[in-house]
């Protein structure tokens, strides 16, 4: 018979190790053909030895653990590995997926070995149904994304001040003004030119915080002190601790009307 | 005849149920122990039985409880609630004399009036109760407004306390949020197999989870954080780092040792290492280097830390951490708006944090 074949996925070499080390104790049949650093490697690695057994770590550089596991769905047996991922956990235990949580002792892996086992014998048969598993891993990785990804808003501005690009944090800029060719910005910490078009920051910064008033000027709302109405329908914005007076064109005064 | 503090909301409830909720069992008992010692006080020169005695007593006393309660419950001007209560006391101390003894002749104005006897007693009682009820009314005010000033005294430490809780509890934020649990765990994971394996290395790691630990919980330890401090809490983690990732982690510390006692609020550069692993290097498959540095600017003018990765640098779209907010006001509080933390870009791909410390300032 030929031996049970098992793949190890963690980006720290010392847990992949004594993962192996434990295995080779605890299942002596079981033979560890390949170790990945990382979700993109085990993902190759997995179609170059096709593993009947894969332990995955949840959290690993580039892609997750997650999302390497759901091109394996129902071609392996997929232990999760995970530090403190609770959500994660939350869904392990909904979806019957095993899993492990770091550290954990022997005791708790010769658990999950002899689960394997008993489910290899007869070969093929999922601790549940691969489509249960599957709609559980794409829930996972659709939070994971989230998580990672965070809103899509603008949050940093970058911006060549001298020889550096500064990066520069949205909640501390005070307004952006169009120039001819490029865009003043205004923070606490002073100003600096930026190419991007005020159209163009104007759809990437988060309307909840940033405001157009104007066909070349933007404003942090939260720096908006008090607006004065002006004749023929504009306004002028007052900041609070900047001395600058920014323009309200009338197609944007609607803003204000409430305030 | 103390009242207790009125609740605000039985301000609203109907004037009756307002009166009897200020006649406590307190305000009854000195109304009855007002009757008691004017009878013992007037017995002996009262031909009348003392049953009898008290029985007037104690109808005087409960009329008088009545009227200062319900002028208690004055509220408008012109007259401050305690005179209208004080002449309330006043005027129902004679009147309510009179009625017990118009009860006891029938209704006969000239029955009381007329007879020297019943004329000395409504004398000696209403006078009597006049003083005392005056008297008690008086000490239950006083009583009151003392009651009134004890609850604003315990209102003030309630509010302090309250307002003790919430730096404690900004505290203790800054503590969860400074030891990650899957920073933690995974650290731990990592002991666990060194331990196992019999390393020679399970010993000075385990000595940098615990310099770790302890300098990443602020309670923990005190006096002045210093530049020297934050060296070596950077190094503890930057190792501990190391170990877990040595194939994608490579640091280096290069701190001017005339710096070390440089005061430094706590977990700056840890801060900033952190933010250096968990956005640089940690989500990079190749990882990168991490250095961190302290040096005099060459004008001698102001103090610079850096920390600089190689790592993936950061994302236009990436929220940022409340740990950077932090860092500033944490920064301002002890330096003033004179120094500054700037992040820049790093050529192909990093960040460089830099702080920069006025020399007069630090």
């Amino acid at each position: 018979m030929a031996p049970t074949t098992a793949l190890i996925a963690d980006d720290e070499p010392l847990l992949r190790e004594r993962l192996a080390g434990l295995l080779a104790r605890l299942w002596p049949e079981l033979q560890v053909v390949a170790q990945a650093r990382n979700g993109r490697e085990a993902v190759e690695l997995f179609e170059d030895h096709a593993p009947q057994v894969v332990f995955l770590d949840v959290r690993m550089p580039g892609m997750s653990g997650i999302e390497a596991a759901r091109s394996m769905v129902g071609r392996t047996q997929i232990v999760f590995v995970t530090a403190f991922e609770q959500y994660a956990v939350k869904a392990f235990e909904q979806g019957a997926i095993d899993y492990l949580v770091k550290p954990f002792d022997e005791a708790r892996l010769e658990a999950t070995v002899q689960r394997l086992k008993d489910r290899m014998t007869p070969p093929r048969e999922s601790a549940a149904p691969d489509a249960a598993i599957e709609a559980a891993l794409a829930r996972l990785a659709q939070e994971l994304h989230d998580r990672g990804e965070g809103r899509r808003w603008l949050q940093w501005i970058k911006a060549s001040v001298g020889q550096s690009v500064r990066l520069i944090p949205v909640e501390q800029v005070a307004f952006l003004r169009s120039d001819e060719k490029y865009t003043l910005v205004v923070w606490d910490g002073g100003e600096a030119l930026i190419r991007k078009t005020i159209r163009e920051l104007a759809d990437e910064l988060d309307p909840e915080r940033f405001a157009q008033i104007h066909r070349s000027v933007i404003v942090n709302l939260s720096r908006v002190a008090q607006v004065s109405r002006g004749a023929n329908e504009t306004a002028d914005v007052h900041l609070s601790g900047r001395s600058e007076v920014l323009p309200v064109s009338r197609g944007y005064l609607h803003l204000f009307r409430q305030m | 005849m103390p009242t207790t503090a009125i609740a605000p909301d039985a301000q609203q409830a109907p004037f009756l149920r307002r009166v009897f909720a200020a006649l406590t069992g307190e305000s009854v008992g000195w109304a009855v122990g007002f009757a008691i010692t004017m009878t013992a006080l007037l017995s002996p020169v009262f031909v009348t039985p003392w049953p009898v005695v008290f029985g007037r007593t104690l109808f005087v006393a409960v009329v008088l409880l009545l009227a200062f309660t319900v002028a208690g419950q004055w509220r408008g001007a012109p007259l401050p609630r305690w005179v209208v209560q004080l002449v309330a006391v006043a005027l129902a101390a004679p009147l309510a004399t009179l009625s017990v003894y118009l009860l006891s002749t029938g209704g006969d104005l000239r029955a009381v009036f007329g007879n020297e006897a019943r004329l000395t007693g409504f004398v000696m009682i209403g006078g009597s109760a006049l003083i005392f009820g005056l008297v008690l009314a008086l000490g239950a005010q006083y009583r009151e407004r003392d009651a009134q000033v004890r609850a604003q005294l315990l209102q003030l430490a309630l509010e302090r306390e309250s307002l003790q809780r919430q730096a404690a509890d900004a505290q203790l934020k800054l503590l969860q949020s400074q030891i990650e649990p899957h920073f933690l765990f995974n650290t731990l994971a990592n002991v666990q197999a060194l331990v196992e394996g019999g390393s020679p290395r399970a010993a000075p790691v385990l000595g940098s989870l615990i310099a770790y630990l302890r300098a990443a919980m602020p309670k923990l330890h005190d006096g002045v954080p210093t530049l020297g401090q934050e060296e070596s809490l950077v190094l503890a983690y930057l190792e501990l780092m190391q170990m877990r990732m040595p194939d994608r982690l490579a640091f280096a510390i290069d701190v001017d040792p005339a710096l070390r006692d440089l005061r430094l609020p706590s977990m700056t550069l840890l801060t900033l290492v952190e933010n250096a692993v968990r956005h640089g290097i940690d989500p990079s498959e190749a990882g990168g280097r991490i250095e961190v540095g302290a040096r005099r600017s060459s004008d001698g003018a102001a103090i610079v830390l850096w920390v600089e990765d190689s790592g993936r640098g950061i994302d236009e779209s990436q929220t940022p951490g409340t740990g950077l907010a932090n860092l500033r006001e944490r920064l301002r509080a002890s330096y003033g708006a004179t120094a500054g933390l700037a992040l820049l870009g790093v050529e192909p791909h990093g960040l460089r944090a830099e702080i920069t410390i006025p020399a007069d300032r630090a």
